[in-house]
């Protein structure tokens, strides 16, 4: 995983505090309400943890509270996307900057969002509209090897797991249905949903194993010139 | 000389500064210190295994190359592979590829790419760096010489891939078809010389042997004669970034009974399927297995003669950093329909350490053992018809320019 662009890091750090925000909203307009900390961990078949897996936790009772849009950046850097996944409510936009001194040229031909951004350096383009949920996969037409996500979700809580394979967040009490995902997931998304009620107490866990092995992480070390 | 300088200086400041504006430019400059026994090659008008013979043991130019890559407009791109091989060709610069690429963006998960120009056809597995050389060692394959010395597209190929990739799964599918002409020459070299382990290039307007050269006259390889278009056809099917398979048919579709009335030049009807699989793993090991097998014919003056080809190879190469090393195992053979004229036996080693301490600096050192029984070595040079020829090159090479970023 290649360390994130400042910029980046900074909108991660920002949507670390909206379930805390959502949180401070529920107490200040429907008074004292039970919440618990919901711990998540993600593991693959041999039981090893997962770090970089995509969970969202999407409430099913009552009108869920929609998660606000952000503005998110993913930029270009030594022909890579960077970082090459983000996270983003349904609604946000995301900027596609290439601090390259090549061009690059930008698609994706997911149905969630079909979109080109034509050869470009620099930021010339205004940010891209996600108003649709699902997996969107980025590539450049020039360079076959770049490959980017952008996970558009319409949950209110979402993140990505830590080193120790785990993603926590501070949640009311009630029902949720709890989602992961990774790039290199052989299962389907489906599969591993769950059904979760948080009631009794003021912590809760669940641990999710993957049932299909990851396929293999991209090759490191190839030069860019090769093909590939 | 000072009036060469004259224009040389203010083209060479052009082409820089054209580059300079270009999308991706590349100076590779590739010094060699060679010792070799071998007798001389086709490109000093002989016969070897080799490109170096034992006088030209000492300092060499391996290659001085300078590619460009520019977009023309929003879909289209053009790339020039420019080298000098310093070989007293009749051209001293010339081009080893040149063509131009169209490339829409990908649909529905589907992508396709379009070339016209003159390239290489998609059988390499080896040579996948830029200028299409080997990252594996200095020397090509068997193969990989023999397309390098007489094989080129010169015309249209369509490749569409479905991009499997990107869509979840775990392989990608391609398809390629290309119809190409000036291709009547193939066939001569193998015929011939048969194969040969070599890096050098053809460029276009170039020639293949001396004037004086026996038995290839000063070929031209890319030539057309008798009208007629080439087709190929090939799949290729990857899985992850580990696993690439490659097959490819290929006809020139050269009519045998043409010959050039002011040259007296023949077409060579060639054909061949290759097919050939690339692994590597994450641990920095690469195999590589590669089989060609084909056929060249002649029919003048109504005599039909053939020369049925073979060669195939095995490559393993382990690189850890900066560090590489690899080992390559090469088998060829050519049989002759008249008696023995142009048969020949052979095989090859090649160990070779590749230290690339920078984008801009390599270093190799390779050693390569030619073994092979060749008819005319005896019948028209008067050498041994078996030889075991040795060479062994260090180069250092540097390279320049935007590609490398």
């Amino acid at each position: 995983m290649r360390p994130p662009a400042r910029r980046a890091e900074w909108k991660t750090a920002f949507q670390g505090l909206a379930p805390l925000a959502a949180l401070a909203c529920a107490l200040a307009f429907h008074g004292p309400v039970h919440a618990a900390t919901l711990v998540i961990t993600v593991k693959t078949p041999d039981g090893h943890t997962l770090q970089g897996a995509v969970v969202t936790a999407y409430p099913l009772d009552g009108t869920p509270r929609k998660p606000a849009p952000i503005k998110a950046v993913m930029d270009q850097v030594n022909r890579a996307f960077a970082p090459d996944l983000l996270v983003i409510p349904v609604g946000s936009t995301v900027t596609f900057p290439n601090s390259d001194s090549v061009s690059h040229q930008i698609y994706s031909f997911s149905p969630v969002k079909r979109f080109q951004l034509p050869l470009y350096r620099g930021t010339p383009y205004p940010p891209v509209h996600f108003d649709q949920a699902g997996v969107v996969t980025l590539g450049c037409n020039i360079h076959d090897e770049m490959v980017g996500y952008l996970v558009v979700t319409d949950a209110p809580y979402y993140g990505r797991t830590d080193a120790r394979g785990t993603w926590s967040s501070e949640l009311v009490h009630g029902r949720y249905r709890i989602t992961i995902w990774h790039p290199r997931m052989r299962d389907e998304a489906a599969d591993l949903e769950r059904e979760l009620t948080i009631g009794e107490g003021d912590h809760a866990e669940l641990t999710l194993r993957l049932v299909k092995s990851l396929t293999p992480a991209p090759l490191a070390e190839r030069p860019h010139s090769w093909d590939y | 000389m000072l009036r060469r300088a004259s224009v040389l200086v203010p083209l060479a400041w052009l082409v820089l500064a054209a580059a300079a504006r270009a999308d991706g430019w590349e100076l590779d400059l590739d010094g060699r210190l060679v010792s070799s026994n071998a007798d001389p090659s086709y490109t000093r008008g002989g016969i070897s295994g080799v490109r170096f013979d034992q006088d030209q043991s000492g300092l060499r130019l391996g290659r001085a190359r300078f590619a460009l890559t520019e977009s023309i407009g929003e879909l289209w791109s053009v790339h020039l592979d420019a080298s000098a091989w310093g070989d007293h060709d009749r051209i001293p610069v010339g081009l080893t590829e040149a063509y131009l690429q169209f490339r829409p963006y990908p649909f529905a998960g589907y992508r396709l790419r379009v070339k016209a120009g003159a390239f290489y056809p998609p059988v390499s597995l080896e040579n996948r760096a830029a200028g299409w050389e080997s990252p594996y060692s200095l020397s090509y394959s068997a193969i990989d010489s023999w397309l390098a010395i007489e094989v080129r597209t010169i015309g249209v190929e369509a490749t569409l891939d479905w991009l499997g990739r990107r869509q979840g799964h775990d392989f990608d599918l391609g398809v390629t078809g290309g119809v190409f002409g000036w291709n009547e020459g193939i066939g001569t070299f193998i015929a011939n010389d048969g194969f040969t382990l070599t890096d050098r290039q053809t460029p276009y307007g170039g020639r293949v042997g001396l004037p004086s050269d026996p038995l290839l006259m000063n070929f031209e390889p890319f030539r057309q004669l008798d009208g007629r278009a080439g087709v190929y056809g090939g799949l290729e099917l990857r899985w992850l970034d580990r696993v690439v398979v490659r097959a490819l048919r290929y006809d020139n579709r050269a009519d045998p009974t043409a010959v050039d009335n002011a040259t007296n030049a023949i077409a060579w009807e060639t054909s061949f399927d290759s097919l050939g699989v690339r692994g590597e793993t994450a641990g920095g090991w690469t195999g590589i297995l590669q089989a060609l097998k084909g056929n060249t014919a002649i029919e003048p003056g109504g005599f039909y003669l053939t020369w049925p080809f073979k060669a195939e190879y095995a490559l393993v190469a382990k690189q850890a950093g900066q560090h590489m090393l690899s080992l390559r195992y090469d088998r060829f053979e050519v049989d002759s329909s008249i008696g023995g004229d142009g048969s020949e036996t052979g095989h090859a080693w090649t160990a070779a350490y590749v230290y690339t301490p920078s984008e801009h600096w390599r270093l190799t050192l390779e050693w390569l053992r030619v073994t092979s029984n060749s008819y005319y070595r005896n019948d028209v040079f008067g050498l041994a018809s078996l030889a075991s020829e040795t060479q062994v090159q260090l180069a250092v090479r540097y390279a320049l320019g935007s590609a490398l970023r």
